[in-house]
């Protein structure tokens, strides 16, 4: 009832039709250390740590030195511990989780992770501190590449997430850590 | 009458609280500066921002029907609301079927436009707002005065006071790191509980029914995921039509907003969790009508980033709640008289008319041109104030003809000079209540050309 009067009065109001102007290029000159530079650098700015490993074959003693207690998403034993009707009060006990991302945005230090990826959506949010793994070769230069990438993806939920969950709506001082992980590090290999 | 001039004097009565909000939001303005000035290719990013909304809107019908069947499609119920009150209705209707008493809600001005809060509590519903500001504001029973920072008038003392007294912080620990960490234990504590979780929308692809939320709290997603029922609030003007189109807007709004060059979290909600419901209800309220006006019609393709406050000289000095309406500053003096032109028509006279707001606006809305526009029709229809439109009137009369022009000036010469004080700085006289009129010359520029120049040519040899 409200939507035939929504579109009736839409139809009647709207002006005459202009064209639907055509896909925003990406400007920018593709180059592979610049970007991964400049992912880095815009990622310190936003408050995200990050660290540079040798290649893959690396990744899996770097991940044990560096964050032995993790709850590592990556491997498929963890998503039978933590299965998607897992109450959320156990996830609310998550410390340090490790999750693979998709791919990084140059322009803005966020990276692309899609329900593909946890078992449960409150995961990357609920969690303490967040670590994502990152291949250095799926660094996009900016949001038009991203959503070429991410555009067609048909899971019900994904996030860009840029740095740690912060406020400045106390006399704009910046806080992190309002609701999401206080610290978020990105590992790229 | 309390209408903006009085309110903002009051505002301006505490002056040490008005000079450091002035100044906090113009370091938020020079950000956003650093930011555009950053991306090369900002200039046409705005314009075919501005083109996207141009095209949607003129094709919006189509566009909402598209968007209605793929978010079907993938599993979210789709609701429409013609005005607030069948909205409230729809919410609270989901609400009570899912027989849930706890409800979270992250930023929405779109609730706030239609009273959704007061509603829902009416019938017994506990609503917690999520945002860090958004609480704080909600403690106090305050509206918003600012759109993405909606506490930016309180100072933390005053914070520190209110969570010592809600949540039972430290008494005189004013720390913003120590409060916001006891607000995010207490909001913790509510997003477990909610049992169902309320979302605004920044924006609605038609291609792929997408909502898109940006927060940098996480708020918005530790609500929806964490609740068996998400609703997201959505107005019509919202719509995108491609994933792509996306790119544009993400791109522009945070770094227009904050600063920023995107927000923390961006999240594409798609469908429902496994178990779980999706609603988004698309609301109207106004905004088809608005459409028909062919020369405010641009104002509906805002993006809510508010860049167009932080630049303004007279929100920065005035405060947001002295606009009296749901959306202050720039953008809402021309939103707000359409919704009630009575309440509200002296906001688009509570401009400079410096044209920053224009020259900031991401999707490019001819903002100052529609403030002045609208003070020609609130003349034209009689609805400015009986002094302004008289003192208009008079003016206009004085302007049009040189001789009355050369009398009044005079007049007004010898009057500032000669009359005591309290006749000149009387009570119609409002530019004189703040500040000193200038000084008088001894003569006018015509008397002064006359004199000097007349029939000499000027110092150029023109003649």
């Amino acid at each position: 009832m409200d939507r035939d009067k929504i579109l009736q009065a839409i139809r009647e109001n709207k002006a005459k039709t202009t064209p639907l102007p055509k896909f925003f290029g990406s400007l920018a000159e593709k180059q592979d250390t610049g970007l991964i530079n400049r992912f880095k650098d815009i990622l310190q700015q936003v408050g995200g740590d990050c660290f540079e490993i040798n290649g893959a074959e690396e990744l899996n003693s770097f991940m044990e030195e560096h964050f032995p207690g993790a709850t590592d998403f990556r491997k498929k034993e963890t998503w039978k511990e933590f299965p998607p009707d897992c109450p959320k009060e156990k996830l609310a006990q998550l410390k340090t989780v490790v999750l693979g991302g998709q791919f990084g945005v140059a322009e803005n230090g966020a990276v692309w992770l899609d329900e593909t990826r946890f078992p449960n959506r409150l995961v990357p949010f609920i969690a303490e501190e967040l670590v994502v793994c990152l291949n250095a070769k799926e660094i996009v230069c900016d949001m038009h590449e991203a959503y070429s990438k991410s555009g067609k993806n048909t899971t019900g939920f994904g996030v860009f997430i840029s740095g740690p969950s912060k406020t400045a709506d106390i006399e704009q001082n910046l806080v992190f850590g309002a609701h999401g992980a206080k610290k978020i590090v990105i590992v790229l290999y | 009458m309390t209408g903006h001039a009085h309110k903002a004097g009051q505002f301006l009565k505490n002056s040490e609280r008005a000079a450091w909000h002035d100044e906090t939001l113009w370091i938020v303005r020079r950000k956003r500066d650093k930011m555009a000035r950053a991306v090369p290719e900002w200039e046409s990013l705005r314009e075919q921002a501005s083109q996207i909304k141009q095209h949607t809107l003129s094709e919006l019908d189509n566009y909402l029907v598209q968007f209605d069947g793929q978010a079907q499609k993938n599993g979210a119920q789709v609701h429409w609301a013609g005005d607030a009150a069948r909205f409230n209705e729809i919410v609270s209707g989901i609400i009570k079927k899912n027989n849930a008493t706890k409800v979270v809600k992250s930023k929405s001005m779109l609730t706030e436009e239609c009273g959704l809060n007061p509603f829902l509590e009416k019938q017994g519903i506990e609503v917690t707002d999520t945002d860090l500001g958004e609480r704080i504001i909600q403690f106090r029973k305050e509206p918003p005065s600012h759109i993405v920072m909606p506490a930016i008038h309180l100072k933390k003392e005053e914070i520190g006071e209110l969570f010592h007294e809600k949540l039972h912080t430290e008494e005189g620990n004013f720390d913003p790191t120590y409060l916001t960490a006891a607000a995010r234990l207490h909001l913790r504590q509510k997003f477990l509980e909610a049992e169902v979780a309320i979302t605004g929308v920044n924006f609605a692809v038609a291609e792929t029914g997408a909502v898109v939320v940006c927060t940098n709290e996480g708020n918005a997603d530790m609500g929806v995921h964490a609740a068996p029922v998400q609703i997201h609030c959505v107005g019509i003007e919202k719509m995108i039509p491609r994933m792509d189109d996306l790119g544009v807007f993400i791109r522009l709004l945070a770094r227009s907003a904050t600063g920023q060059p995107i927000t923390t979290y961006t999240s594409h909600y798609m469908g429902p969790k496994p178990g779980g419901q999706m609603h988004i209800v698309i609301v109207d309220n106004g905004r088809s009508e608005h459409l028909g006006k062919e020369n405010y019609r641009n104002a509906l393709k805002c993006i809510r980033c508010g860049a167009c406050m932080n630049t303004c000289p007279v929100y920065r000095r005035s405060g947001g709640h002295s606009y009296g309406s749901v959306i202050p500053g720039p953008i809402g003096s021309i939103l707000a008289p359409h919704s009630h032109i009575k309440n509200y028509n002296d906001l688009p006279f509570a401009s400079s008319l410096c044209g920053s707001c224009s020259d900031v606006c991401p999707v490019k809305i001819d903002i100052h041109d529609q403030l002045y526009r609208w003070r020609q029709d609130l003349s034209e229809k009689k609805r400015v104030s009986p002094g302004k439109r008289h003192t208009m009137k008079m003016a206009g009369k004085i302007l049009a003809g040189s001789k009355m022009y050369d009398f009044s000036g005079k007049m007004a010469r010898w009057g500032i000079k000669n009359l005591p004080r309290k006749l000149v700085y009387n009570r119609l006289n409002v530019w004189g209540k703040e500040r000193e009129l200038p000084e008088v010359p001894k003569e006018s520029f015509k008397q002064w050309y006359k004199r000097t120049r007349q029939g000499k040519g000027g110092e150029n040899g023109q003649g």
